[in-house]
Order: structure tokens, then sequence, then C-alpha cells
């Protein structure tokens, strides 16, 4: 009789701090917003309508610093940490290792991101005061007190012994239930476990090195390392461990082969870190380093299909889903763009490709289908899946989210083909010497398509935002039985 | 305006859905035999090459450290690489020693399993 028998699971509210998802989701959407307006903003400027011309604070310099930060430690940091607040405690069926603890994480990250937004929109002004750079004199020291810099590290120097710190303990909370596990462990939690580590990391490698220890070419291969690996060990193995959990509870059968998205985390811990040099082919650094970054990456594109693969394996039969599951929709959206987006990576880290389209619109365009395309449309899927849980309502309405969906995907997809064909203009523009104006001139109709592509990105989002609000107001839905559960693993 | 419940039903379906058709055991059998096939090729395309990657940046740094000025200043960044993936060869070495591939399809069963446990606590809809 005994081995029929399950052993009793602990209660999902010992397990999962659902305010806590809820906070991290709400100040998530908030950076989001910011982040997306400062992004319009930034694409008026380029189309001559900035209606803020001549506000220093909110010139374009600052506030495009402002978008790609909000959007990367802002939006997808705290959605991710939220998601993980749900995902790692089910898997492990052990709470995170202190839920003040949590909450702490929580302050600390808004502060860091306020902070940072603060150093890059203030900064500059302040450093131009006389009292700042005598007491830089004085104490010689450094104060540098706007954006690091080092892209994508923007962060002010003076945050980033704070971030790392927040990093630690993010990996402390979180780590404490998966080394408790016993046994083999879902691929879900290897992505979770590898993130921690890369993260930490990575953080330390972009904001530290190049600032105290390397300088030069040796300082611009590590910045070059910390863009990409930012995306490829932070972003990336959080979404795929994500993925690897939700669309098999979602569509309630188990992925297609956990053997495989095994293969795909091994390659993606050997391959990923080789590549980030790519950002900087045709530069003093040695030839062999960037060879090998342009193989790595398109080698790279192996793993990519291992996951792709194995998702198709996994809805394989039962396509319908996608019409009227839209949490699963956004999700399969995501891959194909996610595929996209990779294999158009393996062509343009060619020497061949770069030459043509380094520095252009292209990168833009392909950047903005990775972050929103990508990422952000896979925690639109999660908060769609999650939102109506965390606070006991049924969506608003349905169309809302309908609109947030098409919106989005098709959106961004078009500012990708515009922003892709926009940089090959420009580079032909560039090859053919002509004056640099004349390009800016060139570029001014493909920046219109894309300011209102980026409007209607926006709308999506503000629908999702009033949905949210009205869904918030609605009656609160009945919850359920008592069933028998167990105490929450130690 | 209000359209309630549309979630429960068409985005989380399964909970009330009829139970899907199950395979034949040959189908089974042979979908096993395709997916094992499949996982290994793969395993070798990215596995093989990705170790040669490591090896090969490895050797790059024997190099450098021994004194090709050329790339002297690559060893900032190669160190980089090869602390992370050093770290990651040996948590690989780890699993296995570990049996954490013994019966590699069987973590997915059971989390799967233990999902639809918990939501049953809520009444088996999210």
């Amino acid at each position: 009789m005994t081995s029929d028998v399950k052993p009793l699971l602990p209660r999902h509210d010992d397990l999962v701090n659902e305010r806590l998802v809820a906070w991290y989701f709400l100040a998530a959407l908030t950076f989001l917003t910011v982040s997306m307006l400062a992004g319009l903003l930034v694409a008026l400027q380029l189309i001559r309508a900035n209606p803020l011309d001549g506000v220093e604070l909110l010139s374009p310099a600052r506030w495009r610093m402002v978008h790609t930060n909000a959007i990367a430690y802002g939006f997808l940091a705290n959605a991710f940490l939220g998601c993980l607040h749900w995902a790692i405690p089910r898997l492990t069926l052990r709470p995170v290792a202190s839920v003040a603890l949590s909450y702490f994480i929580f302050s600390a990250w808004q502060f860091v991101v306020v902070c940072t937004a603060a150093g890059i929109i203030l900064g500059p002004s302040f450093q131009a005061q006389d009292w700042v750079a005598e007491l830089a004199s004085q104490f010689h020291i450094s104060m540098s007190l706007g954006a690091q810099g080092v892209e994508w590290g923007e962060t002010p120097f003076w945050i980033d012994p704070v971030a790392q710190l927040g990093l630690l303990l993010v990996a402390i909370n979180f780590m404490t239930p998966i080394v408790r596990q016993r046994g083999p462990m879902y691929v879900s939690l290897w992505y979770f476990m590898a993130a921690f580590v890369w993260t930490f990391l990575t953080y330390g490698m972009g904001n530290f090195m190049p600032e105290y220890v390397v300088g030069g070419v040796s300082g611009g291969a590590v910045g070059g390392l910390f863009i990409h690996d930012l995306v490829g060990l932070f972003v990336t193995p959080l979404g795929w461990g994500l993925m690897y959990y939700f669309v098999p509870i979602m569509l309630k059968r188990p992925i297609w082969s956990h053997g495989l998205s095994l293969v795909g985390f091994w390659g993606l811990a050997f391959f990923y870190p080789l590549q980030g040099i790519h950002h900087f082919l045709y530069t003093p650094i040695p030839m062999f380093l960037q060879y090998g970054a342009i193989i790595s990456t398109i080698a790279v594109e192996l793993v990519v299909t291992t996951v792709v693969i194995n998702f198709i394996g996994t809805i394989w039969g039962d396509g319908e889903v996608l019409k009227k599951n839209l949490p699963i929709r956004w999700f399969y959206c995501g891959m194909i763009y996610y595929f996209i987006t990779c294999f158009q990576c393996a062509l343009q880290v060619t020497l061949t490709f770069q030459k043509l389209i380094h520095f252009t619109d292209w990168v833009v365009g392909h950047a903005h289908l990775v972050m929103f395309g990508v990422f952000s449309m896979w925690i639109f899927g999660i908060m769609t899946y999650l939102f109506p849980r965390l606070i006991g309502r049924d969506w608003y309405s349905r169309k809302l989210c309908e609109i947030h969906f098409w919106f989005s995907a098709v959106g961004v997809f078009i500012m990708f083909l515009d922003l892709g064909l926009a940089g090959v203009f420009q580079g032909y523009y560039w090859a053919s010497l002509a004056p640099w104006d004349v390009s800016v001139t060139g570029s001014q109709s493909f920046w219109v398509v894309r300011a209102f592509a980026g409007l209607m990105m926006f709308s999506g989002t503000l629908c999702f935002l009033v949905n949210l609000y009205l869904t918030w107001r609605g009656p609160v839905r009945e919850l359920n039985p008592d069933i028998d559960v167990a105490p929450a693993l130690a | 305006m209000n359209e309630p419940n549309f979630l429960p039903e068409d985005a989380f379906p399964g909970n009330d859905d009829p139970p899907r058709k199950k395979p034949s055991p040959t189908d089974e059998a042979k979908s096993a035999r395709f997916r094992t096939r499949l996982t290994i090729v793969l395993a070798v395309l990215i596995l093989v090459p990705s170790m040669y990657g490591f090896v090969g940046k490895f050797y790059e740094f024997v190099r450098i450290y021994r004194g090709d000025w050329e790339g002297s200043f690559a060893i900032a960044p190669m160190l980089n690489y090869l602390l992370a993936s050093g770290g990651f060869l040996c948590l690989f070495f780890w699993a296995t020693a570990n049996r954490m591939f013994h019966d590699i399809e069987e973590p997915k069963h059971a989390m799967l399993d233990n999902e639809q446990r918990l939501d049953q606590q809520l009444g088996g809809k999210p």
C-alpha cells in the first residue's frame, strides 16, 4: 500500500509569499512605464519633435540611459525576482531562506534602481559644480557622480557595491532551498542556480574591472564580455528556466525531453561566456579572440535549437491551444522571436556583415527584439497567468489582454524590421563616404516608423495596466477547500 | 465590458478538458527512441565543440602567460571566462558523480506531479 501513497506536500501559502510576488510585479511595471516613456522621448528627439527640448535634466542623452537601465534592472530584474519567488519554492518544496531578507532585498533593489536613475539624471549637473571639483581634488577621489562609462553598466560607481551586495543576498536567499534539494534536479533549477552565480560574477566583472583594474583595449574586451554576458548569463538562463517551468504546467504535460534541455543548459554554460568580444570586431583586440567569439556565437545557435525543438515537441499535436491560451501564446511568440534574433545574431557577427551594420540602427532593432520581443513577452505571459491568482480576481477584460498581446507582438516586430532596414541604409551611406548629415536625413522616415511602432507597444502596455487596475477593483473570486498538507520543508 | 472567468476556461485548459488520447505503447516506444537519439546527436554536436572551446581558451591562456606579447592584454577577459567555465566544469563532474543525470527524464514527471498537487489545494484552478 505504502509504495503508491505520495507524501503530503507543503501548503502553497507556506511556500510562496504571494504579496511579495505582486509587489515585485508592480515595481517591474512601474519601471517598464518609465523606460518606455524615456524610449518614446528619445524616439521623438530623433524625428526632431522632442517636446522637452532644452530641459537639461530631461535631455535625451540622459534619458537614453534611463531607458536601458530601467528595462534591465528595473523591469526585467524585478519581474524575474517576482517569478523566482513563485517558482523556486514550488520546485524545491522549500521556502526561500528568509522572508525578511526577501523584503529587504526588494526595498534595497528599488533603492539601487532609483539611485541609478537619479545618478544618471542629476549626476552630470552636480558634477559641474565647483564644490564637487574641489572635493575631488582635496580627497583625490573620483567624483564622476553620473553614469559610469561602461555600456549597460552606467550605474554610477557609488551604487555598484550596493548592487553587488544585493546580488549576493539574492543568491543566498534563493540558493538555500535549491542546495537543500536532494536527488536529480529539474532543468529550471539548473538554470536558476547558474544565473545567480553568473549574474554576480558578470556584474562584478563589468562594473569593477574596467573601472579599477584593467584599462584600454583589455578593459574594452571585458566591457564586451559584460554586455553580452548580461544578456546571456543573467537574462537568458532566468528566461529559459522560467519557460521550462511555466510551459509544462500550463500545457499540463511534461517537457518533451528533459535530457535535451540539460544538453542546452550545459551548452549555454560553456559556449556563451566565449562570445562577448563579438561586440568589438575590427578593434585592436587580438584576432584569435575575435574569431573565437564569432565561432562560438554561431555555435550557440545549436544550443538555441535544442530549446526550440523541445518546446515544439512539447506542444506538438496541441497547436489549437495557442489560439485560446494567451500566456502560452506570449511564450511561443517570444520563442519564435528568440529564434529569429539568435539566427540574426549568428549572421551579424561575421566580419563581412559587421562591415556594413556596425554602429547602425540594425543593432538597436536586434536589441529591442531580444529585450522586449523575447524576455519582456515571456514576462507578460507569466504576469497574465499569475496576476488573477495573486490578486484573487479574474481578468476584467479579455479584449484588453488580447490588445496588449497584439500591439506588443506586432509593434516590436515592426520596430525590428524598420530598424534593421534603417541599419542597412545607414551602413551603405557611411560606406559611400557621404557626409554624416546625409545618413541622418536618410534615416528620418525609418525613425518616424520607429516612433509609431514604439507608440503601439506603449499603448499595449497601457491597456495591460488599465486592465490590471480594473481587475484589481473587481470582485474577489471564491477559493477553495481545505485539503491535507504537510508543513513546508526547512 | 466585464467578461468574467475567461482565463480559467480558456487560458488554463486541462482541469475540465476531456483527457487527451493516450498514444499506444508502440508509438510511445518509437517516440522515446527518437527522443534519445536526437538528444545524443545534439549532445555530441554541442558539448564536444564547447569542450574544445574551453580547452582551446585554456591553451591560449597558457601561451599568453608564457610570453606571447601580441595577446598579453587579453589575459583579463580570458581569465574571466576560464574562472566561470572552470567552475561549471567542476559542477558538471560533481553532478555526474552524484548521479544527477541518472534517470534523466524523471524530474520532469515529478515536477509536473507536484505542481498539479499544489494547485489542487486551490481547487485545481489557478
